[in-house]
Order: structure tokens, then sequence, then C-alpha cells
């Protein structure tokens, strides 16, 4: 499908004199970096954004390569961290340039007005299936189509508790009863340490959102000289588990999932742990919009590929038949049954969104007293 | 009828200012346009454009006006981390030129083997990415890292005491990061330093420590203003050394701007921050010139 004609390209034609040789070798050179570049020019494809690693191994294996063997559509994809992306989409949208079709937005990002004003709505496409009992509730609507729930959850070290660890966050703040270092997360969202401090203050989780954020500083002061790790990134807290940085950690579950598989005495506590999803956004304008229907079709119309990817990664996933395909261990480890799973700490997107740069601003302040 | 008077102009300022000759004057104008063009564009569309938005949304979102500037200066949080910056950005700095200088210095003496070995070993660091060195910062400052570990087994400390996410840590972090970028300016000034200026000095009766405050000091100042300025400016936008060694205390401009960035994305704000830091590192490059020229040393500095 290439604009510049093929016999252009032969540069063994003798009669052309060298410089012209030259030239038509650059306009060829020209021709196949705007084709590499511009997706348009290629055949059948989608873009996705992806946050690499382990997470894009998996869907490659699961989902992007045989829905490239049904369809022929060509997944290419691009990776960035999860922030990076959504920044890049709005740069995108914000110039009218789309170069992606897919990508993923945490759920708490995706009720946001912004995602709204950067995505497609997907009420339309979700219509279809309304009448589907098997998937989690909402999860598909109009912000996008759920991938799967991960949590962040409470872990302790078995060695340093014998007689038994801490069992809710109450325990994790109480350094009497369960001396030893703690590990926070320090991103740029705090609403989960937050609200881990007031869980242990005795605010009940049925009125833990609006976040009453001077409380659970305050109870933080207390805490802040018994952490020894503030981790930025998933790495550091598995590391920092395995050099006894810290001895009680909330940590993501997939990392303690890792941890635990390479036989480091952990255990961990899915009570009142984080619930937060993630979710397929369909961008608007997007270059190759029906391939990517196409594709979220086929994602959600494939749950043993969701077993398999979530029974790697430890996550739940969007369809009850695809936890039930996932093998026993796997299965174990992830919030899948309904008490366990109405235990969990849902977020409320909507506030947290309202506040995002209230809760930044006093988080950064707390950090510099 | 100007035209030979300005070539002679320009001739006598271009002999004034370098000793090499004039090479930019051998070629025609079109030619030498033609030859900058590409850089000129590059830095043009990657680099001028880009930055100008930002900058300028920082008045335009989400309306037009001060505001974005006003709460950043009725925040106390913002002016202290940006006093912080600055601090922790001097600080390297100083620290890179007491390390770096006889470095530097020993590099310029030794014989051409050994000086390029050393040369080697201060560059390989800076193949390494910034990542890789802050973790293993973090491997050696940790509660049970490589420093705890020998203090405590030699009975100096009773519990393992906290290196890591302080300040401390990160101006070390950070200077084993910038020191090169010291090093390399001086090498340059001491190796341009003619060998007879100091035997002459000797000769006059100078003593070690004279010939070195007297001549080689003052004559090195421009690969030591450079070296300043490098490290200076790259120590205020560091980004993920302070984020890994520092922790959540020890908060820079860069770690603001990122999170207003691609966390909040009010991009109106991380404008109005990034400009604030542009201007502050501006003044503060213009003043630390102002108070070097006051040395002769200085003006070889363009």
């Amino acid at each position: 499908m290439s604009i510049v004609p093929v016999h252009l390209c032969r540069s063994n034609n003798q009669a052309i004199s060298a410089p012209r040789a030259h030239l038509n070798f650059a306009t060829c050179l020209l021709a196949f970096s705007i084709a590499a570049a511009n997706p348009s020019f290629a055949d059948q494809q989608i873009v996705i954004a992806t946050t690499g690693g382990t997470w894009e191994r998996q869907m490659r294996e699961h989902f992007f390569d045989p829905f490239t063997k049904e369809t022929g559509i060509k997944v290419v994809t691009v990776s960035g961290t999860g922030t990076e992306n959504v920044a890049r989409v709005k740069a995108m949208v914000a110039t009218g340039k789309i170069e992606w079709d897919l990508y993923q937005a945490g759920e708490i990002q995706a009720a946001s007005d912004l995602h709204r004003t950067l995505n497609e709505d997907m009420t339309a496409f979700c219509a279809d299936y309304l009448a589907d009992k098997d998937l989690l509730p909402d999860a598909c609507n109009r912000s996008g189509v759920l991938s799967g729930y991960g949590t962040t959850l409470m872990v302790y070290n078995t060695e340093s508790f014998p007689k038994g660890g801490p069992s809710n966050w109450r325990d994790f703040f109480d350094v009497e009863r369960y001396p030893g270092p703690r590990a926070l997360p320090n991103f740029n969202d705090p609403w989960r340490v937050m609200a881990a401090a007031l869980l242990a203050d005795g605010v009940e989780p049925k009125v833990l959102f609006p976040l009453d954020v001077d409380r659970a500083l305050k109870k933080l002061n207390d805490l802040r000289p018994h952490v020894g790790l503030w981790w930025k990134t998933g790495d550091q807290s598995t590391q920092g588990f395995r050099t006894g940085e810290y001895v009680i950690g909330q940590i993501w579950q997939t990392r303690a999932a890792a941890l635990k598989q390479e036989g480091q005495p952990l255990a961990w506590r899915q009570d009142q742990a984080f619930l937060v999803g993630d979710r397929w956004a369909l961008i608007k304008n997007a270059p190759n919009r029906d391939n990517a229907i196409r594709f979220l079709r086929y994602f959600l119309d494939h749950p043993d590929a969701q077993a398999k990817v979530c029974e790697a990664l430890v996550c739940t996933p969007a369809r009850n038949s695809a936890a039930m395909a996932m093998g026993e261990a796997a299965r174990a480890m992830v919030p899948t049954s309904p008490e366990v799973f109405d235990r969990l700490i849902k977020p409320d997107a909507e506030w947290i969104n309202a506040n995002t740069q209230l809760l930044i601003e006093r988080w950064n302040e707390w950090n510099q007293q | 009828m100007t035209t030979p008077m300005r070539i002679g102009k320009f001739a006598g300022r271009a002999a004034a200012s370098m000793t090499s000759s004039p090479s930019w004057r051998q070629y025609p104008l079109g030619v030498s346009v033609f030859l900058i063009a590409p850089l000129c564009l590059l830095l043009g569309f990657g680099f001028v454009y880009p930055v100008g938005r930002l900058l300028g949304q920082s008045f335009f979102a989400p309306e037009f006006g001060l505001d974005n500037y006003r709460r950043l200066l009725e925040t106390p949080l913002y002016l202290r981390v940006l006093a912080r910056t600055v601090f922790v950005a001097l600080a390297v700095m100083s620290a890179s030129l007491v390390l770096g200088y006889p470095v530097a210095l020993a590099m310029a003496r030794l014989r051409r083997g050994l000086s390029n070995l050393v040369m080697a070993c201060v560059l390989l660091p800076l193949w390494t990415s910034a990542l890789v060195r802050s973790y293993a910062w973090i491997v050696i400052l940790q509660r049970r890292g490589l420093v705890n570990d020998v203090l405590l087994a030699s009975g100096v400390i009773s519990q393992p005491i906290k290196l890591i996410y302080t300040e401390g840590a990160v101006i070390l972090a950070m200077t084993h990061v910038l020191v090169p970028f010291m090093i390399l300016p001086v090498f340059g000034a001491i190796r341009a330093i003619q060998p007879e200026l100091v035997q002459a000095a000797r000769n006059l009766g100078a003593g070690k420590t004279t010939v070195f405050a007297k001549v080689l000091l003052p004559l090195s100042l421009p690969g030591i203003f450079a070296g300043c300025l490098m490290t200076f400016i790259l120590a205020l936008g560091f980004y993920v050394t302070p984020a890994l060694v520092g922790g959540p205390s020890s908060l820079l401009m860069a770690t603001l701007i990122g999170q207003q960035t691609t966390e909040t994305l009010d991009w109106g704000f991380a404008g109005a921050l990034s400009t604030v830091l542009l201007c502050v590192t501006l003044l503060i490059v213009l003043l630390f010139r102002k108070a070097l020229s006051y040395n002769r040393g200085i003006s070889n500095v363009a």
C-alpha cells in the first residue's frame, strides 16, 4: 500500500546517473520511514498503549497474538507508565493527532470528567453485554471495559511474628504489639495510605469517604518514625521485604504473590484490602476504531484467556467464569469469592477525582513537616 | 564600502576573543546557515516550541490570568520546595567541586596512559543509568545495608541508623551522578595551562601552595565555572534519584512538576512551576557570573 511506486526503489537501473540514484534511494528511505511511522499505510492494525513488562508479555501471549491469528489485525504496542500514557493521550487529543487506539486507565481515573472528554462513550458498546450475568457488575460502562481488578493489601513477615501477625490496619499502626519497620507506598495518589490510617483510627469502612484528611495525617504522624521504606516502584517493595527493610507493609498483591512464590516467609490479609481496577479506554477519533471495538469484544468473549492472564499476574478477571477457570492455587490468592470481595475497600472515585489537587497538596505538606 | 571595515572589525574581535583560526569565516553565509539549520530546526521543534507552549499554558490554563502564579506564591509548600531545591543543588555543586577538583588536577599531571585510565574510570559511571546508580546507593545505605552492617559489626552502633531517605543521601547520590560533569571541564582548563607558567613561578621562589593559589587555581577558574554551572543546573532538574533515595520527605521541584503533569494533569500549574524554576535558575546563573567576573580569569568564559 506504499504511496511511492515500487519501481523507483530499484537501484540497479543502469540508466540512472549516480546523483539520481542517490535521490531515489533517499526518496525510498523517506517513503519507508513514513510507512513505518504512519499507521494508515500499514495493513489492518490497532495501536495499544501498555505498561510494558510482564503485563504486556502475558497480554501478547494470551490476547494480542491469538487475536491477530484469528482476525489478521496486527497489534502494535507502545509502552510507558500508566500516568505517562494518560498524559500522552491528553496531549494527542489536544493536538488532534491521535496515534493510539486503546490504553488502560485506572478505575479512579476512568471515572473522571477528563477521561470522558478524552475517550469515547462506550454505553452503546456495552448495551450488548447488559444481559450478560457472567460479567462482574459494572464491568462494562461508559468509561470503558474492565480489564481486571488488583488489590493493595497488608503483608507481614511470618518469621517476625511467630505467634500470629497483624490482622488489620489497626494492628498495622500498633507498633507496640507488632514492633518493626513498616513499608508504605510513596505515590502521588496518597488516598490508600490515608484510608489505611483512618481505618486504623476506627473509621467505619462505610463512611470512609469522603476522607477526613486531617484525621488521617494526624494518625500518620505517630507512625512516621516507624516507616522503614517509602516505596516508589513495585521492585522496591519486593526488594525491601527480602532484605528486611520492613516486616509489615502495604504493597501490591501482584508483588506479594511473587514474593510468596519465591519462598519468602510472607503472609497477607485480604480483609480491608484496597480494590482498584483497570479499564480499557477507547480514545476519541482513534485511527483504527473498528478494529479496537473488535478487540474489546474479543477480550470480553475469551474468559479462558482472561483466566490465564490473571493466573500469571494475580488479578481478578472481569468474568466470573474466568475466575472459575483459574487454577486452584491462583484462585486462592485473589479475592474472587463474594464474601471476601464484599470486605474489600472500594475507593470513591468521584470524591478522589474531585480532590486530587487537595490530596497531593496536603500530602506534600505533611511530608515536608 | 563598509565591507572591508566590517571584516576588519570582525577579524579584530575574533582575534581578540579566540586564538584559533576563525573557521566560520571561511564559508559563505549560505553554507553556514545550511550547516547550522538542522540543529536549529531540531532545537526549535523539539525544545523551544514545546517548552514555550508549556510555559505559555501557565498564563492561559484553565483561563487567562495569573491564577497559577498566585496559587504558587500563596502556598508556602511551593516556595519551601523551591528553596530546598536550590539548596540541594548548591550542596551537590560544592561537593562535586571539592571531590572533583583534586581528581582533575591529578589527571592533568599523570602520564598519558595513567591519565587515560583515570579518565575511563570517571566516564564509565556516565554510561550506567541514573536508576541503577540510585539502586546501588539504596543497597549501600539501607537499614541492613553495607554501611549499617559494618557499623553494627564493629560495635560503633547498636541499632541500625537511618541513612537512606534523608537529604544527605540525596546529596550524596546526586553528587555521585554529577561529579564527572565537574571533573571534565576542570581537567580541560588545567590541561590548557602552560607548564612554563608553573615552572616560572617555581623559579621565582613560589612554594607549592603559592603556585596552586596564585597560578593554577585562577587559571582553572573558567573550568570551575563551567563545571559548577553544569552540575548546578543539572542538579536543579533531578527527578529519579531524589524520588528513590530521598523518600517522600525530600521533595524537589522536578517531582512537583512531575506530579502536576502526569498525576493531576494540571498543565497550567506545571507550566507555572517550570517558569519559576527556569527564572530562578537564570537569575542565580547571572548572579554567579557577576560575582565571579570580578576575577580576571573568568573573562575567558563566553
